[in-house]
């Protein structure tokens, strides 16, 4: 479906997968882990996903890697890729 | 619109009441979606045809709970009578430091207990609403009184849910309407005055994702300077296993919805709800 962009430094490619994975599982979503574009828009347009989604992504991230998403990190959630880099900056697991 | 909130406060509300009169008057005549909305809400809601005073009353409770907005965001509630039930559900939960979700509707008006919460310090309550919802009337209302900025979340952002949670985890109150969708919020069909509707998810998911309860909340308006308000605990805890599936969420939903009707019944005409379209309940600017 979508074409990955090229990989930015300080992507990291395994847990991008790995966190793709875990949001199809736990949203239900009907888009295979591999198909979502790591640099798209998490929210609204993008991969579709609403506010409460949202929330729910910051509660697996907590539970799994220990980083607690606050309404400030917020530039953490614009994509699967930012998401991983803020990850693996502040993950205590 | 500005200079019109500072007449108004100037006047007092007994006069610049008397002007909602040929306010009303003035959108009975040529407010044709509202005025059939109105129509076809109280046939059911009074169970007859509705007289041309029925509609005008519906407009007049209406344009109250909005021209006292003015008085109440300005820090000027006191001057209202105002009678509480049931308010021991809430403070219960307070009491152990836990959040809540206030799950109210457009039945009625939220603002005298955000006035009470705001200027009182009674209640720490934040409340989801569009900043700049249908008029500009909230940005001079809110720039009257700066701490009420501090006490709404915009809906329909990314981090929406991850400040509502920020103030759940403090202990504090969330209040939500429960009664329209936002944009195209996932919503669930119930049956509400014989007639299908459709009602938002999403609270409930909030409430069973985070596991705090959802206390209900109708802030009724009874005409002249009284508004009667009602709190009643909803739900303690609704389970989070299958929560993604709305089923698992349908009778916590249909609760709602039933009591949601039994306060209409009790005061017919603070049903505000004006904008109805074939595609009941979806609006892309939620609150008034």
């Amino acid at each position: 479906m979508a074409c990955p962009s090229q990989p930015q430094i300080g992507a990291d490619g395994a847990l991008e997968q790995e966190l793709a994975a875990l949001i199809v599982d736990t949203l239900h979503l009907e888009v295979l882990p591999e198909n979502i574009d790591p640099s798209a828009a998490l929210f609204g347009e993008g991969l579709g996903l609403d506010s409460i989604d949202m929330l729910e992504i910051a509660l697996l991230v907590s539970k799994r890697y220990g980083v607690e998403l606050r309404s400030e990190n917020k530039a953490a959630l614009a994509s699967l890729r930012a998401l991983a880099i803020h990850i693996g900056q502040h993950r205590i697991r | 619109m500005r200079l019109l909130v500072l007449i108004t406060l100037w006047v007092g509300r007994p006069v610049a009441r008397g002007l909602l009169y040929p306010i009303c008057s003035y959108f009975l005549v040529f407010s044709g979606g509202a005025q059939r909305t109105s129509r076809d809400y109280l046939r059911r809601i009074l169970n007859r045809p509705p007289s041309w005073t029925d509609v005008f009353r519906h407009f007049h409770a209406f344009a109250s709970t909005i021209h006292d907005r003015v008085y109440l965001l300005s820090g000027r509630h006191r001057y209202f009578d105002i009678h509480t039930e049931g308010a021991s559900a809430l403070h219960a939960i307070l009491a152990q430091n836990r959040g809540c979700i206030l799950l109210g509707s457009h039945l009625g008006s939220f603002e005298v207990l955000r006035a009470q919460g705001i200027f009182d310090h009674k209640l720490p309550i934040t409340v989801i609403m569009h900043e700049a919802a249908a008029s500009n009337l909230n940005a001079v209302l809110h720039n009257l009184r700066p701490e009420i900025r501090d006490r709404i979340i915009p809906p329909g952002t990314a981090d929406t849910m991850l400040a509502v949670k920020e103030r759940l985890d403090r202990g504090e109150i969330v209040g939500i309407l429960g009664d329209r969708l936002f944009n195209d919020e996932k919503g669930m069909a119930c049956e509400f005055l014989g007639q299908t509707r459709m009602f938002p998810e999403g609270p409930f998911l909030l409430a069973a994702l985070l596991q705090v309860p959802i206390v209900l909340f109708f802030g009724l308006y009874q005409g002249g300077r009284q508004y009667h308000l009602y709190f009643e605990p909803l739900a303690d805890s609704i389970p989070v296993n299958g929560a993604r599936r709305s089923e698992t969420l349908r009778p916590w939903i249909e609760r709602y919805v039933g009591r949601l009707e039994h306060y209409c019944r009790l005061s017919p005409y603070n049903w505000f709800n004006f904008y109805e379209g074939p595609d009941h309940a979806r609006h892309s600017h939620p609150a008034v």
